[in-house]
């Protein structure tokens, strides 16, 4: 290759080029439809809809009532029916909490403890008071609050 | 860096040589003929990528199998891309193996020393068909269930053990779910490793050997 005097590009590296280019080009096309392949149902927005959880006349004032619904979800190719357990309270039988039992440290399920007035977590003894608020434990933060809507007696909730 | 980085790799696994052995070795002046081989090559490689992200949602069981597909195609981002590359170039994958036995043939570039490359290469073809033979039911629709059906059956008139080796196929006397499951892990497990294996063999022939040059006319063989 030493052969030309002139710096121009000789054969061997236009191919070496070329073939790069092309490989390249090949990696590109299937490189970019792959990754949005794999993440694509990450990055799938949750529809958010209002769930009926129960007639309100069902709660309690000032202890936390459980309500479960079960509700319909697109899973992939498949329509998986899942229960979600609610826990809904009400100081004043105007104004509701739903709270999620979905403990915020690790995702197990609390349960409402009623001879101690709290949610207590069995995975790693996170507890939390019945407005939510983390009492003792290693969970971060509250428990989630659903927004709320009353309609003809009953309550709904916003998932989502 | 870079350079200092491959000169220590190289210190240790000598890969410049192993480079320079398998893409800078002498090959006789060969014309388009001779790139069929690399072309099956490439496709086996992309059937082999497209297939391992197929994986990734297709479930192989008669409840879930049609719908996994349909959602792969239908649902997924670039999903259509993926299962369309797969599917074309499945037959894409025969039409190159046949063209490229047909020119050695033809060449009569399986002749001593290459005798074992073309034996690979035969092996390689039934592993190919295999592929496109198992891979065909996967989808389970009609078309999927009942070419199996007549497939399995043609198997089955092999005298004496023809109705052992439908059985053995299907898992059974009928197409179920235990044929589904088979063929998925046949598709799957048992012909890559095999296609790995022969390839590798093939491609260590190749060069090692190294290619025949185009036949002269007169040359004595």
């Amino acid at each position: 290759m030493d052969r030309s005097p002139t710096p121009k590009l000789n054969r061997r590296d236009f191919m070496k080029a070329t073939i790069y280019a092309i490989g390249g080009l090949i990696g590109v096309t299937l490189a970019i439809p792959a990754v949005a392949y794999i993440v694509g149902p990450a990055l799938t927005k949750v529809t958010q809809n209002w769930i009926k959880l129960g007639a309100i006349d069902k709660i309690e004032e000032n202890t936390p009532t459980l309500f479960k619904a079960t509700i319909t979800d697109q899973t992939g190719w498949i329509n998986s029916q899942e229960e979600i357990s609610v826990y809904v309270l009400t100081e004043d039988g105007q104004t509701y909490t739903a709270l999620s039992n979905v403990c915020t440290h690790l995702g197990c399920h609390v349960r409402w403890n009623p001879d101690d007035s709290e949610f207590a977590c069995p995975c790693h003894n996170g507890v939390f008071a019945k407005d939510g608020s983390v009492i003792s434990g290693p969970p971060p933060r509250p428990l989630d609050h659903f927004q709320t809507k009353v309609e003809n007696g009953f309550l709904y909730i916003l998932r989502g | 860096m870079l350079i200092r980085l491959g000169n220590w790799l190289d210190e240790r696994f000598d890969w410049r040589k192993i480079w320079a052995a398998i893409f800078l070795r002498k090959v006789p002046h060969v014309n388009w003929w001779y790139t069929l081989g690399s072309a099956t090559l490439f496709v086996a490689v992309m059937q082999g990528i497209t297939g391992i992200l197929l994986t990734l949602y297709y479930v192989p069981t008669p409840d879930h199998a049609y719908d996994s597909v349909v959602y792969i195609t239908t649902q997924l981002p670039g999903g259509w891309f993926i299962r369309g590359l797969h599917h074309w170039g499945a037959s894409a994958l025969v039409v190159l193996v046949v063209l490229h036995l047909l020119r050695v043939f033809y060449f009569g570039a399986y002749k001593y020393p290459r005798e074992a490359t073309w034996l690979t290469g035969v092996a390689l073809f039934l592993v190919v068909v295999g592929f496109g033979f198992t891979g065909y039911l996967l989808p389970w629709d009609q078309k999927a269930y009942w070419a199996t059906t007549v497939g399995t059956r043609i198997a089955g008139v092999v005298p004496l053990l023809g109705p052992l080796i439908l059985r053995i196929m299907r898992g059974g006397d009928e197409l179920t779910a235990v044929t589904l499951a088979r063929f998925f892990g046949v598709h799957i497990w048992v012909l890559p490793a095999c296609l790995a294996a022969l390839i590798l063999v093939h491609l260590y022939l190749v060069v090692r050997i190294g290619i025949s040059a185009v036949p002269e006319k007169g040359e004595k063989s």
